[in-house]
């Protein structure tokens, strides 16, 4: 595995205000996540997990603090130019598995790519990815006509489909059995090991935290321990 | 810029997949919006229509003349109707020779209404007042002492004061004149031209006339001529003035006297009635895809992740909002047509000035058919723009 940081955080805030009240979410977070890791983020709840997850994925901007991102000052550019990045270098996992409902599992995987690239090859290339995570017999199914396990691979395909530098992923199982979890967790694996794709994930389970080629334990906003 | 299938690809797959229901409904609200912002305005085209056609078919023609101001009457009347059937755009044209009528008496009761000489014939051709014959026959040219009564004259509608209320077909009317000559006419006919000053008029022969004022003859009060082709008016006026026809001559419209006051009204009233609609639908539509937009909000935020930049969301609900508002005016259109037009055409609104049916003006209905879908533009931009304006990881969990 390559040490080149991908991404690099140096004294990262966030800081939420609601209703006149600070709340510190993350306080001087400080962390380096190497090409090709498969960096896991665990901690209680509140200890900042997904506020950092964000802020990584740009979803949400710090604060104050840096964060390159493959070499790029990520704070500094315009939300245009963070969409832009988001589409061509970051993928993303939700919890809830966040696809669209009135698409099928297939124009789900296909939509991110539809920003940049002809339409065929979106097809194509979508086809590609739910056949690799084993849901192409869902392909033309909505997803509510999926199990939880099938919905959560095909967010994963989605993630995958404009070959994506960085993939996060926030509890991806949390929603799943332990059956449909371990196999995500599987694919997740395979993804990073055999694909050298490199994956920050949250999770609460003990068990997922020994997939991690790093781990990260979160307390009140910092860095308890990074291994 | 192969963003821009987003938006198509996905209002595709939304009226594909998307609630049927919802989707009739939200359709069938934009359709009542326009059908409200097209009825009134062309309840009152309709009215219009209504009464320009009566006074042109019962009262004025197309074109009136007029003896000049230092004459009493159009002399050489025949003369000037040769002439006036000469000029291009000219259909037809009929002599009123109006008798100095002091006074008219049926049994116990006198009053006073114009009594106008015709010749029949002639008369039918640029007046329908022989079609609205509501008992009795229409005049003859040999016909001596005959009168016909209009309906406010009969006092078949109440709004003529001293009317011959109860008179028939058969019953005599006496009829004396300023020079106190006085001769008794027989009730050929009674009309309804469903038009007040048309229905306050009597007519009877010139042969009748000569009776009474036959210096009258070819001595017209008014000559009514009737055009090929409708709005055509001030061309025919240059032909008639052309040729020299002696006379005042004026375009229907300065007839219409009290309808001209109505019909400005009318245009005020409507223009008024057409903002409320207009606000009225705005709302409607707005509210519509606010909630649409706000029950996709978590969507919205999960595009946003993943890069599809906000024009291309606004872009979606503008392009529905244009779905939307296209389905509703060819719904409206079709209820319109289909339903309230033929519905009012069977059952028209009984007017003083005649029976109103719903017209169109192609202009109006194109303006109001844009308005809506500007009004649903807007209406679907805006909420769009408020929702990618709030926190994208907010809008994901659908704060």
């Amino acid at each position: 595995m390559s040490l080149e940081p991908i991404i690099s955080v140096t004294d990262l805030y966030k800081t939420y205000v609601t209703d006149e009240v600070k709340v510190e979410a993350l306080k001087g977070v400080c962390l380096d996540i190497a090409r090709g890791d498969f960096f896991i983020i665990t901690g209680r709840n509140g200890s900042g997990k997904s506020t950092l997850l964000h802020q990584l994925g740009l979803l949400d901007r710090p604060t104050s603090g840096a964060l390159i991102l493959n070499g790029q000052d990520v704070n500094t550019m315009s939300e245009k130019e963070r969409a832009a990045i988001r589409v061509r270098e970051l993928g993303y996992i939700f919890q809830e598995y966040a696809l669209m409902a009135e698409l099928t599992a297939l124009e789900n995987v296909m939509l991110p790519a539809m920003m940049t690239r002809p339409m065929a090859e979106c097809r194509a290339s979508a086809k590609d990815f739910l056949e690799r995570v084993g849901v192409s017999h869902r392909m033309y199914n909505l997803p509510r006509q999926c199990s939880g396990g099938e919905q959560q691979k095909i967010a994963i395909a989605r993630s995958l489909v404009n070959g994506p530098a960085v993939i996060f992923a926030d509890e991806p199982t949390a929603n799943l059995d332990s059956i449909a979890a371990q196999e995500i967790m599987k694919l997740f694996r395979s993804l990073n090991e055999d694909e050298s794709h490199t994956i920050v994930m949250i999770t609460h389970e003990q068990d997922e935290t020994t997939y991690a080629s790093k781990l990260l334990n979160l307390a009140d906003g910092q860095v308890e321990s990074n291994a | 810029m192969p963003e821009w299938r987003i938006p198509f690809f996905l209002i595709f797959r939304h009226l594909r997949r998307g609630s049927k229901w919802t989707l009739a409904l939200i359709i069938f609200l934009m359709a009542i919006a326009f059908v409200n912002m097209v009825f009134a305005s062309s309840l009152f085209n309709g009215i219009i229509a209504t009464s320009n056609a009566n006074v042109i078919e019962t009262y004025a023609g197309n074109i009136t003349i007029y003896p000049n101001a230092k004459d009493d009457f159009i002399a050489r009347t025949d003369k000037e109707l040769t002439k006036i059937r000469a000029v291009d755009g000219v259909k037809a044209a009929t002599a009123h020779y109006q008798l100095p009528a002091a006074s008219m008496k049926f049994k116990n009761i006198k009053s006073t209404f114009r009594l106008i000489a015709i010749d029949p014939s002639n008369e039918i051709q640029v007046t329908n007042i022989s079609q609205k014959l509501i008992s009795g026959r229409y005049l003859e040219a040999n016909d001596s002492d005959g009168i016909l009564l209009g309906a406010q004259v009969t006092g078949n509608e109440e709004a003529a004061t001293r009317s011959f209320k109860g008179i028939k077909v058969g019953d005599i009317v006496k009829v004396t004149l300023q020079n106190n000559t006085e001769k008794n006419f027989i009730v050929r006919g009674i009309f309804y031209s469903n038009y007040i000053e048309a229905d306050y008029q009597t007519f009877t022969t010139i042969k009748a006339m000569q009776d009474v004022a036959p210096y009258l003859r070819n001595q017209a009060s008014s000559i009514l001529v009737t055009v090929d082709t409708p709005g055509t008016e001030p061309k025919v006026i240059d032909g008639l003035k052309a040729r020299g026809v002696n006379g005042d001559i004026h375009p229907w419209q300065d007839s219409a006297g009290l309808m001209k006051d109505v019909t400005k009204s009318f245009v005020s009233i409507d223009v008024i009635l057409s903002l409320v609609a207009t606000l009225i639908a705005a709302v409607t539509i707005f509210i519509v895809i606010f909630v649409d937009i706000t029950d996709k909000r978590s969507q919205i935020g999960i595009m946003r992740a993943l890069g599809v930049r906000p024009y291309l969301i606004h872009a979606v609900y503008v392009l529905q909002s244009v779905v939307y508002s296209v389905a509703g005016v060819l719904l409206g259109a079709a209820m319109f047509f289909g339903l309230l037009v033929p519905y009012f055409v069977s059952h028209p609104f009984a007017l003083p000035m005649g029976n109103a049916h719903l017209v169109v003006n192609v202009g109006n209905f194109v303006l109001r058919a844009e308005t809506i879908l500007w009004v649903a533009i807007f209406s679907g931009l805006i909420p769009a723009v408020m929702v990618t304006r709030i926190n994208m990881l907010d809008e994901i969990r659908g704060k």
